[in-house]
């Protein structure tokens, strides 16, 4: 699959794994894709994220998606639908930290003390977002995937980084009026 | 808008979205929160047998899952 891909999307998936390494997560997900994707310069992924102002967002970025993350990673969303069941979650996390530390509750943590030196897996939402890139590129009929269909990806997909996105401003169609100059209303993928 | 003060707007409007969104999220949640008593209980030194019975699981069942860690 990765053949297709070019030089910038390819230093996303690596920058990926990387900051899947360094926050000590067991799986690579969307979220160090997304962070991935902030550290792009020259690309195209990281034209359409500058014309966006998302350089000057990045601290507002990396600390809502800390936040689901502490969440056990769900979203504001998911949140909201809760507390219309009754459910606060926040009272939850805070009863779950209070009684088992701070973050125990968040995601894709590593269990135990195995400092395994094996390959770190991509888990279920960066695999789809990899394939949903995959989908937009064609759909488009672009030959190649770069970094910023790994983008549309990610506003595509509704996950937590794709709302963390969309909370800046940062949506499918906003990425497609700078990247084709139209409005992205026939959703692809 | 955002999307999340978008969902809780519709939340009276008895969408369908709105109530399958809650019950996806209380499943990813109910995992997390399982993870954490799990190795809780295993760092209290409870046998995988003893957790199975609480969480009403078979005991393979729960250290297939958690085994590993």
């Amino acid at each position: 699959m990765f053949e297709r891909f070019t030089k910038d999307a390819r230093a996303v998936v690596e920058g990926a794994v990387s900051h899947s390494e360094r926050v000590g997560a067991e799986t690579v997900e969307e979220e160090h894709m997304l962070l991935a994707l902030l550290d792009r310069e020259g690309s195209r992924g990281s034209f359409v994220l500058t014309s966006l102002g998302a350089t000057g967002l990045r601290e507002s970025l990396e600390r809502d998606l800390a936040e689901a993350r502490r969440r056990g990673g769900l979203s504001r969303a998911d949140a909201d639908a809760l507390s219309g069941l009754g459910i606060d979650l926040s009272e939850i996390v805070a009863r779950i930290e209070e009684t088992h530390g701070e973050g125990a509750l968040e995601s894709g943590k590593r269990g135990g003390n195995g400092r395994r030196a094996r390959r770190r897996p991509f888990g279920q939402s960066a695999k789809e977002t990899l394939t949903r890139a995959l989908r937009v590129a064609l759909a488009r009929q672009d030959r190649h995937i770069g970094d910023e269909h790994l983008l549309l990806a990610i506003t595509l997909r509704g996950g937590v980084a794709g709302e963390v996105l969309a909370d800046h401003g940062i949506t499918y169609r906003s990425v497609t009026r700078v990247l084709y100059g139209e409005d992205g209303v026939a959703e692809a993928g | 808008m955002t999307e999340a003060t978008d969902l809780a707007e519709r939340a009276g409007d008895r969408d369908p979205r709105i109530g399958l969104r809650a019950v996806s999220a209380l499943r990813r949640l109910l995992e997390q929160l399982e993870a954490v008593q799990v190795r809780s209980a295993r760092n209290r030194g409870w046998s995988w047998q003893e957790i199975a019975a609480e969480l009403g699981v078979s005991r393979q069942a729960v250290h297939k899952k958690y085994g590993r860690q």
